[in-house]
């Protein structure tokens, strides 16, 4: 016979007690800040996310004030966004994209609909952060294409930049193993070049005309 | 028997049967999005292509290059060593024996930088350390092992110390001879006397 079945009334507090110190655990427990909404699966999909990307030449509606549902954020530092940046853009340094104040106005930003742009110096700069805010549930956030680099370099003439495609990045610029394979083989073929056939050249025999002694 | 102990029993049936149920799938422990965030903004995980061709070179023991193109593209070029982890198959399990070795530096490269940086941001979540990116890719390792560029006259001392680097590296990687064509032997012009006609002069 065990001791509960001996003291029901005992057991029963027992258990009530430790039910209420697991109701209090929870309760009391801290509610972290950021949850993963993304799985690992879907962040791995989030790389084929097309329309996730901002193109530059999207800009000059933005700038030419025919949209007004896009807010750039600058992620450069503060003296980086002192010397140029995007009009209108906000500037919220890396470092500071976590604070309680930044990550509110983005909340604000993604509860009115509103589609957030992220930049940094070039595209690479600002891609961490761009798939941070998407897996933690930011689906708002874009990236800017090319980055600021490319704006600055480009920015008179916005419109232009569609038919080019250089500022899209992933592709390869050369066939890697064509260039590697030439370069291996063009020093070879450059000796073979620089030599100069030799000319012998006799000495001519002096004409009797030509004279002496 | 005792009442509770079938009750127990059929609750042990219960759970056990429930195991059927579990995702077989790997669960990967994830650090908190905070750190994520934290290690995303710092720039320590950028290695140069220099500092990857000196890794190659020296035959560095604890580096393990990984390339996440496709098979194809990898089939068609990759540096020295490296092992194909194609960007889709990074969550795997076939492949997750090659992450988190310890004493081993994983370096991930592609076609640039963005989809290399992308795949460290994954392994990183997935708690893996010591993994970084070849910055620039492999179109920033042909402009700058494969086909260095000469520094202008005037560039400091170190440009140059680079440069040869850079000429020793290319000849690794690609068998290239060294390029003699660059010290051109000056052509010494022999000017024979002319020899005098004989309308000249003469004995």
């Amino acid at each position: 016979m065990h001791v509960h079945e001996l003291n029901p009334r005992k057991t029963l507090v027992t258990v009530i007690i430790f039910v209420l110190i697991i109701i209090v655990g929870f309760l009391t427990l801290k509610k972290p800040r950021f949850k993963y909404k993304l799985s690992l699966e879907q962040t791995v999909e989030l790389a084929h996310d097309y329309e996730a990307g901002f193109h530059p030449f999207e800009l000059a509606d933005v700038l030419g004030k025919k949209t007004n549902n896009v807010v750039f954020i600058d992620i450069r530092d503060r003296f980086s966004y002192g010397q140029g940046h995007i009009p209108g853009a906000e500037n919220i340094s890396a470092y500071d994209l976590s604070e309680p104040k930044n990550i509110k106005h983005l909340k604000e930003l993604q509860d009115k609909e509103m589609t957030v742009v992220l930049y940094g110096n070039d595209q690479l700069q600002a891609n961490g952060p761009w798939m941070w805010f998407r897996q933690v549930g930011f689906d708002n956030v874009k990236i800017l294409l090319g980055g600021y680099e490319y704006y600055a370099a480009h920015k008179d003439a916005l419109e232009q930049t569609v038919e080019d495609i250089s500022y899209l990045r992933g592709e390869p610029r050369y066939d890697f193993a064509e260039v590697a394979k030439s370069v291996g083989s063009v020093d070879n073929t450059q000796k073979v070049a620089n030599k100069k056939p030799v000319v012998v050249r006799r000495k001519k025999k002096p004409k009797v005309a030509s004279g002496g002694c | 028997m005792n009442r509770n102990y079938f009750f127990l029993t059929v609750l042990m049936l219960v759970l056990a049967a429930g195991t059927f149920f579990l995702n077989r799938e790997p669960e990967y422990e994830q650090i908190k999005p905070e750190k994520l965030l934290y290690d995303i903004i710092q720039p320590t995980r950028y290695v140069t292509t220099d500092q990857v061709a000196r890794f190659i070179i020296d035959k560095d023991p604890t580096l393990e290059l990984v390339d996440v193109r496709s098979a194809a593209s990898y089939d068609h070029f990759s540096l020295n060593n490296a092992i194909n982890i194609p960007f889709d198959s990074l969550l795997s399990p076939n492949y997750q024996d090659y992450f988190g070795i310890p004493g081993t530096k994983v370096v991930f490269y592609s076609n640039d930088d963005i989809l290399a940086d992308q795949a460290w941001v994954i392994t990183r979540r997935m708690g893996i350390n010591e993994t970084y990116v070849m910055k620039g890719g492999l179109n920033c390792w042909i402009e700058t092992i494969i086909q260095p560029k000469e520094p202008p006259e005037d560039a400091p001392y170190t440009a140059f110390e680079l440069y040869q680097f850079r000429k020793g590296a290319q000849m690794y990687f690609t068998g290239a001879k060294v390029d003699n064509s660059v010290v051109k032997k000056k052509k010494v012009a022999v000017r024979r006397k002319k020899k005098q006609k004989v309308a000249a002069g003469g004995c």
